[in-house]
């Protein structure tokens, strides 16, 4: 009896009966064909789920390195595009032509999609401005389009070699023809001061017809941004003195999330400035 | 003390012929049969080392799964029957414990505290031995039915078995 009680206090005792189950389970995973598919089974869940955990956090960890690769995809991407639509409407059109005023026209492509980190921005102030980490160095100059994924961003104000400065939507010098897309109606798009996510537009007559939800884009009149890129939806309108609406607009940039944006570089920007200088 | 080494080698050799050649033969319901070998755990002398507890349930197991192709799956349940035996002596021990030159069977401790402390284990191999058999637990009730109706089997034989073949 007192044997008993004491192999109870005994370690190995414990120890002992855990290698043989060990053991005896060894067995059943070879031997038995049907138990042998469940635990294959158990494992691949087990293992399943503590690898997805561990890409999990190391996803987490290189996030930043991955939203720059996008990035520079995203602009790859946009450059194809405007490349391919430049294709598409110049081999229509350019097939009247002859083969060397192709040549005049110089680059294949309107735009150009430069890819830049936001280092600095403010979105509660009424003067809001971004930096963004790209400067002349990269090409980069006055007056040129930034855009992001969700929408237009704003206009470069000035160039550094390897910084400039935006003025966005969200700043209440920022002046931008923008139209309804459903109809054409074009209006200024304007900041009111308030709030970071809602914009103005004016100057949509009020014989157009809108509705809350519809979308508005760049008119391209500007010469700085290409036509029909995303700048928001409308939230709600009301008629002003006069034959104006005022047009609530939500934005489709957050700029308090905004972290990488794309610089638009217009080639033609210049001869169509010129042009219109020699109309004044 | 080498004849009680002998005899219970003997007994070992004899509850797995036992087993496998009658009584796995014998299907009670369609699917209960008496695992009758395990009488060979529950007679081990109240002195047997530690390891050599353990060491018998495997060897008893493994020698069962050898004849039925179920390798593994009695080793683990004897092995267990066999680690809970000492904590089930325990429980069960008289107030001035198990006297010396006694053996745990009826003969001695009488029919009460027999039926009790192989009921017990009993049901722990049959627990073991069950639910390794169907490895899951989606029908969890019905195998704990079967490890109920299966154990009162197995508890009868064992029990009847006293009084005939292994009185002493």
């Amino acid at each position: 009896m007192r044997d008993i009680l004491w192999l109870l206090k005994k370690y190995n005792y414990i120890l002992v009966f855990i290698l043989l189950e060990i053991l005896a389970f060894v067995l059943i995973n070879n031997h038995n064909r049907y138990q042998h598919s469940v635990l294959v089974n158990f494992n691949r869940e087990i293992a399943g789920r503590l690898y997805s955990r561990v890409e999990g956090s190391r996803e987490y960890l290189s996030l930043r390195k991955n939203n720059e690769v996008l990035v520079l995809e995203n602009a790859e991407l946009r450059n194809r595009i405007e490349e391919l639509t430049n294709l598409l409407s110049d081999s229509t059109v350019i097939a009247a032509f002859e083969a060397d005023s192709m040549a005049l026209a110089g680059t294949d492509s309107t735009y150009l999609f430069i890819p830049a980190r936001i280092v600095h921005s403010t979105y509660h102030k009424q003067f809001n401005y971004i930096t963004i980490d790209k400067g002349r160095k990269d090409g980069l100059a006055a007056d040129m389009a930034v855009i992001s994924d969700e929408g237009i961003v704003g206009i470069i104000l000035e160039s550094s070699a390897h910084f400039s400065t935006i003025i966005p939507v969200i700043n209440r010098d920022f002046h931008l023809s923008a139209k309804v897309k459903r109809n054409d109606f074009t209006g200024i798009l304007q900041w009111e001061g308030r709030d970071h996510l809602v914009a103005d537009l004016n100057e949509i007559p009020y014989h157009a017809e809108i509705k809350v939800g519809d979308t508005i884009v760049t008119s391209g009149y500007s010469a700085i941004f290409p036509e029909g890129q995303f700048v928001g939806t409308i939230k709600e309108y009301s008629l002003k003195e006069g034959n104006f609406y005022e047009i609530k607009v939500n934005l489709g940039t957050d700029f308090q999330r905004l972290y990488y944006v794309d610089v638009v570089k217009n080639f033609r920007q210049e001869e169509q400035r010129e042009l219109e200088s020699n109309l004044n | 003390m080498l004849r009680l080494v002998g005899r219970n080698i003997l007994r070992f050799f004899i509850v797995v012929l036992l087993q496998v050649l009658l009584l796995d033969n014998v299907m009670l319901g369609g699917y209960l049969n008496p695992y009758f070998y395990i009488l060979f755990i529950l007679l081990m002398p109240f002195e047997t080392p530690w390891w050599l507890q353990l060491v018998s349930g495997f060897l008893l197991g493994l020698s069962i799964d050898l004849f039925t192709n179920t390798l593994g799956i009695h080793t683990a349940a004897t092995v267990f029957m066999a680690f809970m035996r000492p904590y089930v002596l325990n429980f069960f021990a008289p107030r001035d414990g198990y006297e010396p030159d006694t053996y745990p069977r009826i003969h001695y401790y009488g029919l009460r505290w027999f039926a009790g402390y192989a009921v017990i284990l009993t049901f722990m191999h049959h627990v073991v031995l069950f639910y390794i058999e169907v490895f899951h637990f989606h029908d969890f009730f019905s195998t704990l039915l079967r490890v109920i109706l299966s154990t009162i089997i197995t508890t009868s034989t064992v029990i009847v078995s006293q009084y005939f073949i292994f009185r002493k």
